[in-house]
């Protein structure tokens, strides 16, 4: 296989995204805010039913937007480049790179002939290497791409995600493991959004090597636990990797929605009180760790509910009613949270915020 | 109506001594439980389980038809299989839309339609047994072992409607007829355990009606709404992305007219019809309008506007895709379509949904 450059030219990114999208490339930001405000970033739906991503103020004010053809879903920060780059929604194939500061102009990377982007990705510690999970429908399985940074994101091979359902994936601090979330979902493009496989769920936690895809380990779930989609990732202390899931099986169980994991350790699952389990539907939609305070957030747009434990024994600290509760991200003091009604934090704005929120600051 | 202040008293209603204030949210107007059972009981009981009997009512008529032009074939007889077939095809299209529940388990749906196909893996393996006969195949009961690919109507449309199906009408008990009999009394069985299922007054039907604490599918009566809602909202998509756009994808498109659902048999827009009819059912059956404040209640009006209309260009369609795409006219048919189409999906999913408490639309609200 001979891999496309990743980084379509601007006249090909026009053309792919439509004249409405490219009037709205141009910078039209709000810059309500200094551009150096900007500590998140996290996708939207606006009013008018367009998409975009927006940086944001530790208050949650929105400083800045850059205009998506379509939904967007994650993202991934590279400290060193300033790059933020935006996945589109599974089954979607397009991701944007594009610089808070807006020292260069926002370009699209296109997935390749055959797979699409599932929505999650991360970059390599030293920011030369980008990771994107991936589909490759026809072959049923998960794919990790892996595009050169320094190289207009050029998309220079791809491992195996040893799993199905591919979802979220993030990169060890010393940058030698992949860590990857399959969810365990059978989806087609063919068939839109459809889970076709749900009574036969195959979730995993898998470690690879990041120098060549080489499998370090695997998890599987329990049989009990086989329909616990495992999502989610953040990356702990002490390379401690937590996961979120999302349980499709019957909606009367209790299933644990919490867990994590490190290299040469089983995985731990973590118990909530029944209450809060019911609080988040079964369904947690982001996960984040603030390292500096030791909690984790977790958001549940089903439960309508925000909660933080405590990283070290998995006690529940807070619980919060967050109608559509979204993204969760580490604040300066406990974790950020938006909404699809609009709230980040302590402000209300008249967008619906999409599911994740990146830390840029 | 009911108007649910979340505020700052709900935080003592939490057992957690470390609970945040509570955000002090105005939610929209939400549909009172006792309205949303009234809609999905009309909705389990008038549209979904009616619909399962009529598909394995016209399935075991399918089935009959099969038996009796294999023992005895003629002009007559495969012309009557084929419109049992059409007949069968368009029950299944009506309930089609339902694709939550047992539909969706051990390969039901598979085994009834194995679509969309895009590498003709049904096709290829229909015509590989064909040239060669393989009789544990046409066995009783034995199809149901075999790949799903051959299962079902696909491998059924392509007996009846392929190449050499002429055949079907001269020789009586070839390999062809007795492979598309047990075709046919195989979509029967699915069509039977189906029906079924549903009509377990302690089943699905329970579980769609009876939201609970000990239910294992809803906890809440606006969970079960949000489901009802699903299936509109995924039928429409289904309707525009899996019929309609897998041949047609507009005026700057090439078509594919071959990977058009049942292009042999002239029942592309049998199945459209279908899925639109069952949407339309649904909507009117379920009386969905009366969830809706008084103000919004023409959301439903306008969705089923926009069926009737999309129902109306799709009757004027040439069931000969080829020439169909080939048509200034007809392309300009598709191309309403497909506007349409996005439109019904807008109604439903963003207005219908915001109208119900799912502020940004049913489909943002699904997470990932």
């Amino acid at each position: 296989m001979t891999w496309r450059s990743g980084l379509i030219d601007r006249r090909s990114f026009m053309k792919a995204a439509g004249i409405t999208f490219a009037a709205a490339l141009s910078p039209q930001s709000l810059r309500a805010l200094e551009l150096t405000d900007a500590v998140y970033a996290s996708g939207f739906r606006a009013a008018d039913g367009s998409f975009g991503i927006a940086t944001v103020s530790e208050r949650g004010e929105i400083v800045d937007r850059v205009a998506l053809p379509a939904r967007a879903h994650g993202m991934a920060f590279c400290p060193s480049s300033g790059h933020v780059i935006a996945f589109a929604r599974r089954p979607g194939t397009f991701a944007v790179a594009f610089r808070a500061d807006r020292a260069t102009e926002p370009a699209m990377i296109a997935a390749p002939e055959g797979r699409h982007f599932y929505g999650h990705g991360a970059f390599s510690p030293d920011g030369r290497f980008l990771y994107a999970s991936e589909n490759d429908f026809d072959g049923n399985r998960g794919m990790i791409g892996r595009y050169d940074a320094k190289d207009g994101f050029a998309r220079i091979g791809e491992f195996d995600a040893q799993g199905i359902g591919t979802h979220d994936m993030t990169v060890s601090e010393d940058g030698a493991m992949l860590v990857v979330a399959n969810g365990g979902i059978e989806t087609h493009p063919d068939f839109g959004r459809t889970k076709l496989n749900i009574d036969r769920m195959e979730p995993s936690l898998v470690l690879l090597d990041a120098r060549d895809g080489r499998l370090i380990q695997k998890h599987t779930l329990p049989s009990s636990l086989r329909q616990l989609s495992t999502r989610h990732l953040a990356v702990g202390d002490d390379e401690q990797m937590w996961f979120a899931g999302q349980w499709e099986g019957a909606r009367n169980a209790s299933p644990p929605l919490v867990g994590h994991l490190r290299r040469g350790e089983d995985i731990a699952l973590v118990t909530l009180p029944e209450r809060v389990t019911e609080g988040l539907a079964n369904y947690v939609g982001a996960i984040a760790v603030n390292r500096r305070e030791g909690i984790i957030g977790l958001t549940s747009p089903k439960g309508g509910s925000a909660v933080t434990l405590d990283a070290k024994t998995g006690a529940v600290l807070r619980e919060e009613r967050v109608a559509d509760a979204a993204g969760v991200a580490p604040a300066a003091e406990g974790v950020a949270v938006s909404s699809y009604r609009g709230r980040f934090n302590d402000t209300v704005s008249h967008v619906a915020w999409d599911q994740h929120i990146i830390r840029l600051a | 109506m009911l108007k649910i202040l979340i505020g700052a008293g709900l935080a003592a209603m939490l057992t957690s001594a470390a609970v945040y204030a509570q955000e002090e949210t105005l939610l929209p107007e939400m549909p009172e439980d006792a309205e949303i059972h009234r809609a999905i009981v009309k909705a389990v009981d008038d549209f979904i389980r009616p619909g399962y009997r009529e598909f394995h009512s016209t399935a075991g008529a399918l089935a009959q038809e099969m038996d009796a032009l294999c023992e005895n074939p003629s002009k007559a007889a495969l012309a009557e299989t084929r419109e049992a077939f059409t007949a069968a095809a368009k029950a299944w299209a009506k309930i089609e839309i339902v694709r939550t529940g047992p539909a969706i388990q051990e390969n039901h749906f598979e085994r009834i339609l194995f679509y969309p196909d895009r590498k003709s893996t049904g096709l290829k393996q229909v015509q590989a047994l064909l040239a060669k006969p393989d009789e544990s195949v046409v066995t009783p009961n034995s199809l149901s072992g075999k790949s799903v690919a051959i299962q079902g109507f696909g491998a059924l449309e392509f007996v009846l409607a392929g190449t050499g199906s002429e055949e079907l009408a001269k020789a009586p008990a070839t390999f062809r007829c007795h492979y598309g009999r047990a075709v046919a009394h195989n979509v029967e069985q699915v069509a039977a355990e189906l029906e079924r299922l549903w009509e377990d007054p302690e089943g699905i039907q329970q579980d769609w009606k009876e939201p609970g604490p000990h239910n294992p599918l809803f906890r809440t009566q606006q969970e079960a709404l949000t489901a009802l809602l699903g299936i509109l909202v995924h039928g429409a998509e289904m309707v525009r992305d899996q019929r309609i756009e897998t041949f047609y994808k507009g005026e700057d498109s090439v078509a594919f007219p071959k990977q058009a659902i049942f292009w042999r048999s002239g029942n592309t827009w049998t199945m459209v019809e279908g899925n639109l009819q069952g949407l339309r059912d649904l909507l009117h059956v379920s009386d969905m309008a009366t969830l809706l404040p008084e103000d919004q209640t023409s959301i439903v009006a306008s969705a089923d506007f926009v069926l009737k209309s999309m129902l109306r260009v799709s009757a004027e369609m040439n069931s000969y895709i080829e020439a169909a795409v080939a048509d200034e006219a007809q392309r300009q048919k598709l191309d309403f379509l497909l506007l349409n189409g996005r439109d019904l999906i807008t109604r439903l999913n963003d207005h219908y949904g915001g109208a119900i408490g799912l502020t940004s639309g049913f489909s943002f609200s699904d997470g990932d």
